[in-house]
């Protein structure tokens, strides 16, 4: 190589250096990148978490807009968010709950028990409001697993394709409705 | 009244540093010496009224005046008074302050130490100096001012130290650090001026080589402390994390310990002279970006600042001007230089080439590996995270070259040397290494790892060829007398790096630990020592309260020491801290660390027996002193004894 250009190269090098820095200023480092997003939403197959007999496909959902929100009455910021979620509710979003169970471990073989959840939901909701259309009980968390989900609360947007169009991660507010979802639902 | 008054030197500091700036750089351009010999009284002025101000943030330390924000963040009633002081670099606005103390202190010590130098090259060197100060300057005032108040609502009692910076290392650390850093500013500034003048000879190699080397060392110390009081005060018994900060300051080191022996090749041999000057402009290159990394919150660390992107902007333009400029200088005027001296394949210049590309390389790794989880993400490729196991494995093939050839070294002559000869030169050391390290491993140990057995070999293989130089080069000289300080610093350096060599490599291998729970009176057993746990007694700090675990240990049955494990709360901020207990011989350290109360009056306890992990300190701090031997050396002295007959 020519020597002209050799002695360019350290600059070369750290100029390209500095666009990164300076893309990385204004990105959260905390915030971990979704493998989901731009993906079909994985198949599933979950009964109602009020009425087991009844079970929800990705079928039902097919050519509606709308969010599955993962959460659990043991997790605070998942009841935090319950206003806000039911705010967007009567604002004509359509928002399915997908419900957490972390004390239950089928491997452990942990016993469980069905009412007393239910009791706890309703309760829940008729306190802090209720944003659901339904609710699914994923006990085996197969689904959640398939999500890519690292804890609760976690928001996606599906779009009538069924595609994944966000992952968000922690509580859903004004502020990363604004930011995150809102232009994607037309607003 | 007294921090508005520190704000206000530091203003003052900022209008000298601004001249300092622009009366040198123009009296060089025009030739005007009456505007270049300005430059020093400018930079011992600055120099004052920067101590001014950091004597003004002390003072609201000490004097707990909580009006500050700073003091009210960083700072409590009840803090010990030396703490006080030391939690004026514990945040990052007095931590900056800090870093403009240093860098007025090295660029006002340039101004005294360099009357020897000529004008135009004086000059240059204390304009640069004078550039990057109002830089921080400028920072200090706009955007991290540690003088704000908190009026008119103050609180009455501060925040506290973060407890895990109320630690003797945390006094000593972050200045060493930061002496480290700043002085790479000195050789950085060296490099520019010579740039600038276009005399890229021998001259401006040989002054540049004092700074160099004191920077070094300050940074050597700081590394070796900063590991340290991980050890002493995580409480977990690891002394190196790869964690970003920590690779934050091993890359410049990695660097100037490249740029020392690469000026030494440039000053005696006059070659190599444009990658020295790039290194140079590299080392404090990576000393800013180190900056940038910890004090921008751009990457994850467990050194976790205050992240905000307005300073990270401000870091980062200053880093492009400073850096993008320097190499653009580098890149005009370095295809320009030629070298003079030949050399053949077996020679010292080869050899010390060899050293700066391993340097480089194992730089470069450290760079990709911290920096690469981020441009990963930043090009959307999703989120990786690079990790220890990547870097010890990195290092581990890297030290491999690098050690042998270190042995090596120093026996080879300048020019080219003779394969023949060699042979007889090596030949002992290699048989000693091989044998010696069998004898001791396979001695002492059951199972010896390979990598465990390389690793000792080379360490012990450079001790022996230092050896053998030492006895060589003594009876070419005469006598031991007769041999410089600078070549006594080198067999520091080496010696210093062998012995970290071979703590690391032992302590790696043979370390043991145990998790137990034990009831007052039970005894537990580990690399030969038994632990009693005589019970838990509850101890008072100025600060804090806790439960201390007391524990004796026998050896063979014999009382060896008492022991105690503190967990501290820490008053103010309520956070729970362990305070480890550790026993210290050359051989071998016993780290105990109390956990949670358990059930039924049982506590968890860890205890850890760690082979010569002291010595890898002792090897750090070695290593270090190379660094500060080298400035008494005669050619050193005689110029300043010449300067005061001047």
């Amino acid at each position: 190589m020519n020597r002209k250009w050799l002695v360019l190269t350290p600059l070369a090098v750290f100029l390209l250096l500095c666009v990164f820095l300076f893309k990385g200023l204004f990105s959260d480092p905390r915030e971990l990148q979704s493998g989901r997003v731009n993906q079909a939403l994985p198949a599933f197959d979950l009964p109602d978490l009020m009425e087991p007999q009844k079970r929800w496909t990705n079928a039902e959902m097919q050519g509606q807009k709308y969010l599955i929100n993962v959460w659990g009455t043991w997790c605070p910021t998942c009841i935090a968010e319950l206003g806000y979620l039911t705010e967007l509710r009567e604002r004509g979003v359509t928002i399915v709950g997908l419900y957490y169970e972390q004390g239950y471990d089928p491997d452990f073989g942990d016993s469980f028990n069905l009412g007393d959840l239910q009791q706890e939901v309703t309760d829940m909701l008729n306190r802090a409001g209720n944003p659901y259309v339904f609710n699914m009980l994923d006990l085996d968390r197969q689904f959640i697993l398939d999500l890519g989900v690292s804890g609760a609360p976690e928001t996606f947007l599906v779009d009538e394709n069924g595609t994944v169009l966000v992952h968000h991660t922690g509580d859903v507010n004004p502020r990363v409705w604004r930011a995150k979802f809102a232009p994607l639902m037309g607003e | 009244m007294i921090p508005e008054l520190g704000y206000f030197s530091l203003t003052i500091a900022m209008v000298l540093c601004v001249l300092l700036f622009i009366f040198p750089i123009w009296g060089a351009h025009t030739g005007n010496l009456r505007l270049m010999r300005a430059a020093p009284s400018l930079a011992v002025g600055q120099f004052i009224f920067v101590l001014l101000a950091f004597a003004a943030l002390i003072y609201a330390s000490l004097t707990d005046d909580f009006t500050v924000a700073y003091v009210a963040y960083h700072s409590s009633s009840t803090l010990p008074w030396y703490y006080k002081i030391t939690s004026t670099w514990g945040g990052h606005e007095g931590a900056i302050l800090l870093w403009l103390v240093m860098q007025a202190g090295w660029t006002a010590a340039v101004a005294l130490l360099s009357k020897s130098l000529p004008w135009p090259l004086r000059a240059r060197v204390l304009a640069v100096l004078g550039f990057l100060a109002v830089g921080f300057m400028l920072y200090t005032l706009l955007m991290s001012s540690p003088f704000d108040r908190l009026l008119p609502y103050y609180p009455v009692e501060g925040r506290d130290l973060n407890p895990l910076l109320q630690d003797p290392g945390m006094i000593i650390h972050p200045p060493l650090l930061y002496m480290g850093y700043v002085g790479l500013s000195v050789s950085f500034a060296f490099a520019i001026a010579a740039l600038l003048t276009g005399q890229l000879d021998n001259l401006w190699a040989k002054w540049s080589r004092p700074w160099t080397m004191a920077a070094w060392g300050f940074l050597t110390l700081g590394i070796t402390i900063g590991s340290w009081w991980a050890y002493a005060e995580l409480g977990w018994g690891g002394w190196w994390f790869w964690d970003p900060v920590e690779n934050a300051s091993l890359m410049p080191w990695l660097v100037a310990t490249a740029l020392l022996h690469s000026l030494a090749v440039t000053e005696k041999r006059g070659i190599f002279k444009s990658w020295t000057v790039l290194l140079a402009i590299a080392a404090f290159s990576l000393s800013l970006l180190g900056t940038f990394i910890v004090r921008s919150g751009i990457i994850v660390s467990v050194h976790a600042f205050a992240s905000d992107p307005d300073r990270g902007m401000f870091i980062l333009a200053f880093l492009a001007i400073v850096v993008g400029g320097g190499l653009t200088l580098y890149a005009l005027r370095a295809g320009q230089v030629s070298s003079e001296g030949r050399y053949s394949l077996f020679s010292r210049e080869v050899a010390l080439w060899l050293n700066n590309i391993l340097l480089v390389v194992a730089t470069l790794i450290v760079l990709l590996g911290t920096l690469l989880p981020m441009v990963h993400k930043e090009l959307g490729l999703g989120s990786i995270s690079i990790g220890e196991p990547f870097f010890n494995q990195m290092f581990t093939y890297l030290i491999v070259p690098f050690a042998l050839l270190l042995g090596a070294a120093p026996l080879l002559r300048w020019k080219q040397n003779k394969a023949k000869q060699l042979v007889g030169k090596y030949g002992l050391g290699i048989v000693i290494a091989v044998v010696a390290t069998a004898a001791w491993l396979y001695g002492s140990y059951d199972v010896v790892k390979p990598v465990t057995y390389m690793a000792t070999a080379l360490a012990v293989w450079i001790i022996v060829m230092s050896a053998q130089d030492l006895l060589l080069k003594t009876s070419q000289a005469g006598s031991m007398k007769r041999l410089g300080l600078s070549y006594w610093a080198m067999l520091l350096g080496h010696v210093g790096l062998a012995l970290v060599i071979m703590s690391v490599a032992l302590t790696s291998a043979y370390s043991t630990e145990r998790d137990v729970r034990v009831l007052p009176g039970e005894q537990v057993s580990l690399g030969g020592y038994d632990f009693r746990f005589d019970g838990v007694k509850v101890i008072r700090g100025p600060n804090y309260t806790g439960h201390a675990g007391v524990v004796t240990v026998f050896k063979e049955g014999e009382q060896e020491t008492v022991l105690h494990a503190e967990k501290r709360r820490y008053d103010i901020g309520m956070q729970f801290m362990t305070e480890a207990a550790v026993d210290g011989e050359l051989s071998r350290d016993l780290y105990l660390a109390l956990g949670e109360q358990l059930s039924g009056g049982a506590w968890s306890l860890r205890i850890y027996h760690k082979p010569y992990v002291r010595v890898m300190w002792l090897g750090g701090i070695l290593i270090a002193l190379a660094g500060f031997v080298v400035l008494f050396d005669r050619r050193y002295r005689r110029r300043s004894v010449k300067e005061a007959q001047a």
